[in-house]
């Protein structure tokens, strides 16, 4: 297997005096899939947050605990987010592209990260990124045009494209597929597939189907405890917590 | 078709009570209808009734009057030309036209055809064109306000009366006595007449005060003995006699009204009598039926038989003593019409020149300008305090107690009287800092803490209203809250922050109160320069020609209100233009 890019200890998460996520550690392979499952509310999205901080913009929300991205404290004094999340990159549950040209949205990272030195330069990114994110063929033509106007679907591989410009190591997936119909969302299942050669990718997903099909590794959270993780395969096909059997069954969740 | 049948409980036609429910509710929704379109129609009808009469009045502002005068400067030498007695010159102009003034009221009245400011129109058009004097030439003087405002129609207008008898005219020294061959003034007899018996019920009013006092002090006479009594007595008999002569008098009065015969000597508060023989007019001082007696204005009259056609009687239904201008005023104007020697152009000084005591020299630009000057330094101060203290409040700054204190203060303060903030701009800027009174620097300062909060406040609820997933998306990739917040969040609340800072600058360029305190009320005629030149705004320059005494003003103070208007309906309009145009969806 590959090695460990996130190794999580002991993280416990409030959000004022509610206990959200409870002593979890997890280690989290590169140029892997992992899936996060649970029902609702079970702090799955939470602790994804955690991970390129997120949360910091959340005044009441206090992370205490140890998350090491290759080794190194993430939430070390001299750590700045800005720094981390142009690495770990994050895709929203929603698509939220900025209300600009295709081509600003997916320059936008690039520019402010100062990664290119040309217009030249910065073209290619954008280009590669729209390609990695199966979009180019769509939007080769219209990159002046408003990424707001583009079909649900495309807004949230245009998300992706935004979110792999700046090349991170790692991609952080908020539940990518819930707002788009079968076919967008098999697209960017494939693409998932694909980016797993060069990042390691953590989705969030509800759809058990969805997390068995793209992920080589899962992680079943509970009421903000981390219930089982492992291989994809054992947890859907022998898992060794009841409640995880009981999950993936539909008995709950 | 059967009626009234009980129809099944599930029917869609529903039962006989939810029938009626239903009804209400309709007849609810019909009346609520009805309120709201008669609301809105009463404010339909008073918005036009306001803009009818602004504009109505505002109309008589747009035009301005001149005499066409022959002038003589007879001096040729450019350096005595400097020096010249242009307001001689003018005067002599005047006099050389009307000749007949000999008295010295009568020549002020003549002076007052033309505006004191014609002087200086005259002085400048020879001294540009100096080869001008060599020769008398014709000057085209502006005319006075009162003038002005006769030619508009503002102090009465003379109207013909119907006549069918001859005239026949008997001057003695200056006075002339007329004759009509038939009764032609019977019908203005007797509405000159209505005006005694008028003031015989006046008359009689003042009689009955008395005879009160005459019941009043009979009656306390009664119980009262000794030196009192006799006082009280005295008192009463006193009254008595007074009341007698009142009501003799009103009594003379009602008889002279009834009766066909005598004349009646015309005062200056009734309507005002004129008689046209060619070039002469006669002044009527007093009227009977066909004949009369008055002054005349012009040269003597040389032929004492005038028929039907050569004479003409008018009437100016505005008493002489409602109006500022005289009657000889009127004839000199009308002779002036008659010559073709008024003309009417539109009033480009209105709307170039600064404020002037004389309304026909008084303009609106130097307020104007003013209030540019001032909403300069507003906006200049206020827009980039209020948005950065709005992002700040919003994007950045820790929820605690102190931000809190902050909001309610932000909010309080918008709600402070703007004249509270007059008077902290006259301690601060005038008081402290020392700014020079009147300057639009001390205005624009005053005015940018009265419209901080409303920007701040307006501006918050632009940025509030940025949904939280574009600031996701940026961090998410990688920005810094101020990146965040400058590349995204700004440029999306921005339609929705200039609509409330134009809104904001709308309020500021309409309010006096504030500035008055500063000094911004003071009489400026300059056109101010910079922002530490004397100035006044347009609001203000309303507020201080609506106080003038002089009539012409009224029509003037209606165009500045239509001018403001102007300027706020555009602001208003750019602000709408402004939030369509940039309006995004996500």
């Amino acid at each position: 297997m590959f090695e460990t890019k996130f190794s999580a200890k002991d993280v416990d998460v409030f959000y004022g005096t509610n206990h959200a996520i409870k002593k979890v550690s997890v280690e989290i392979p590169d140029k892997t899939v992992t899936a996060f499952i649970g029902p609702s509310g079970c702090g799955k999205s939470t602790f994804l947050r955690c991970l390129n901080r997120m949360n910091d913009t959340i005044a009441v929300c206090k992370v205490s605990g140890d998350i090491r991205l290759d080794g190194e404290d993430i939430y070390a004094g001299d750590v700045d987010p800005v720094q981390l999340r142009a690495k770990v990159g994050i895709v929203f549950q929603k698509p939220n592209p900025f209300p600009k040209s295709i081509y600003d949205n997916v320059a936008y990272g690039p520019r402010i990260h100062g990664l290119t030195a040309s217009k030249a330069e910065l073209d290619d990114v954008v280009e590669k990124s729209l390609r990695r994110a199966a979009l180019w063929n769509e939007s080769k033509d219209r990159l002046t045009a408003p990424g707001t106007s583009l079909s649900g679907g495309q807004q949230q591989r245009l998300c992706i494209a935004r979110a792999i410009a700046t090349s991170p190591e790692v991609l952080l997936m908020d539940e990518p597929c819930s707002a788009l119909d079968p076919i967008a969302t098999a697209q960017i299942e494939d693409l998932i597939a694909e980016l797993r050669a060069n990042f390691s990718v953590i989705i969030v997903t509800h759809s058990m189907q969805q997390a068995a099909r793209v992920s080589q590794k899962t992680a079943f959270f509970h009421l903000g405890i981390l219930v089982e993780h492992g291989d994809t395969t054992k947890i859907f096909t022998n898992p060794s917590d009841q409640r995880t059997q009981d999950y993936i069954t539909g008995r709950f969740g | 078709m059967i009626e009234n049948q009980p129809r099944a409980a599930n029917s869609i036609h529903g039962s006989v009570v939810s029938n009626a429910r239903l009804k209400r509710r309709h007849a609810a929704e019909t009346r609520l209808k009805a309120y709201g379109i008669l609301a809105l129609t009463l404010a339909g009808l008073a918005l036009v009734a306001l803009l009818w009469s602004v504009f109505g009045k505002a109309s008589l502002a747009l035009s301005e009057h001149y005499v066409t005068l022959p002038v003589s400067v007879e001096t040729g030498d450019s350096a005595l030309l400097a020096k010249a007695d242009f307001e001689a010159i003018t005067k002599d102009s005047i006099a050389a036209r009307f000749p007949e003034a000999s008295s010295r009221e009568d020549r002020k009245q003549r002076a007052e055809l033309v505006s004191g400011g014609a002087v200086f129109a005259l002085r400048d058009a020879v001294l540009a064109q100096p080869t001008l004097a060599l020769a008398p030439f014709e000057h085209a003087f502006l005319a006075s306000d009162t003038v002005d405002l006769y030619l508009k129609g503002e102090s009465g207008a003379l109207a013909d009366q119907a006549k069918a008898g001859d005239l026949t005219v008997t001057v003695d020294a200056g006075e002339v006595e007329f004759v009509s061959s038939q009764s032609d003034f019977t019908a203005i007899l007797a509405l000159v007449r209505t005006d005694l018996v008028d003031q015989a019920k006046k008359l009689r009013d003042k009689a009955q005060l008395q005879d009160n006092g005459v019941v009043e002090y009979t009656r306390r006479a009664e119980t009262e003995t000794g030196e009192k009594k006799t006082k009280d007595s005295d008192e009463a008999a006193k009254r008595a006699g007074k009341r007698d002569a009142l009501l003799a008098e009103a009594l003379d009065l009602e008889q002279r009204a009834a009766s066909p015969e005598g004349r009646e000597k015309l005062t200056d508060e009734m309507p005002s009598l004129l008689i046209k023989l060619g070039e002469t007019w006669i002044k009527v001082g007093e009227i009977g039926s066909a004949a009369g007696k008055g002054e005349i204005v012009g040269a003597i009259p040389h032929q004492s038989a005038y028929s039907g056609k050569d004479w003409q009687f008018m009437v100016n239904p505005t008493p002489e003593a409602s109006r500022k201008i005289t009657d000889k005023q009127t004839i000199w104007i009308e002779t002036l019409r008659q010559s073709g020697d008024i003309e009417s152009k539109f009033n480009w000084r209105f709307f170039t020149a600064g404020d002037s005591r004389e309304p026909e020299l008084a303009g609106i630009w130097g307020a104007a300008v003013g209030s540019f000057w001032t909403m300069l330094v507003t906006l200049l101060l206020a827009f980039p305090t209020g948005v950065l203290a709005a992002i700040y409040l919003e994007e950045f700054a820790p929820k605690n107690r102190m931000t809190d204190f902050i909001e309610v203060n932000i909010n309080n303060l918008a709600a402070v009287p703007s004249i509270v903030f007059g008077l902290l701009g006259l301690a601060f800027c005038l008081g402290f800092l020392g700014i020079p009174r009147s300057a639009p620097l001390a205005g624009g300062i005053v005015l940018a803490l009265m419209t901080l909060p409303t920007i701040i406040i307006t501006s918050r609820t632009s940025v509030r209203a940025v949904p939280p997933s574009i600031r996701d998306a940026a961090l998410g990739v990688g920005a810094s809250k101020l990146q965040t917040s400058f590349h995204h969040v700004l440029p999306l609340a921005m339609p929705g922050i200039l609509t409330g800072v134009i809104i904001g600058m709308a309020r500021a360029l309409g309010e006096t109160a504030p500035l008055i305190m500063i000094g911004m009320v003071a009489f400026i005629v300059d056109i101010p320069r910079g922002i530490t030149d004397s100035a006044t705004v347009l609001p203000v320059q309303i507020y201080r020609w609506s106080d003038f005494p002089e009539r012409a003003f009224e029509a003037r103070t209606a165009a500045a209100i239509c001018v403001l208007l102007v300027f706020l309906i555009a602001m208003n309009a750019v602000a709408v233009f402004l939030r369509n145009r940039f309006e995004r969806r996500w």
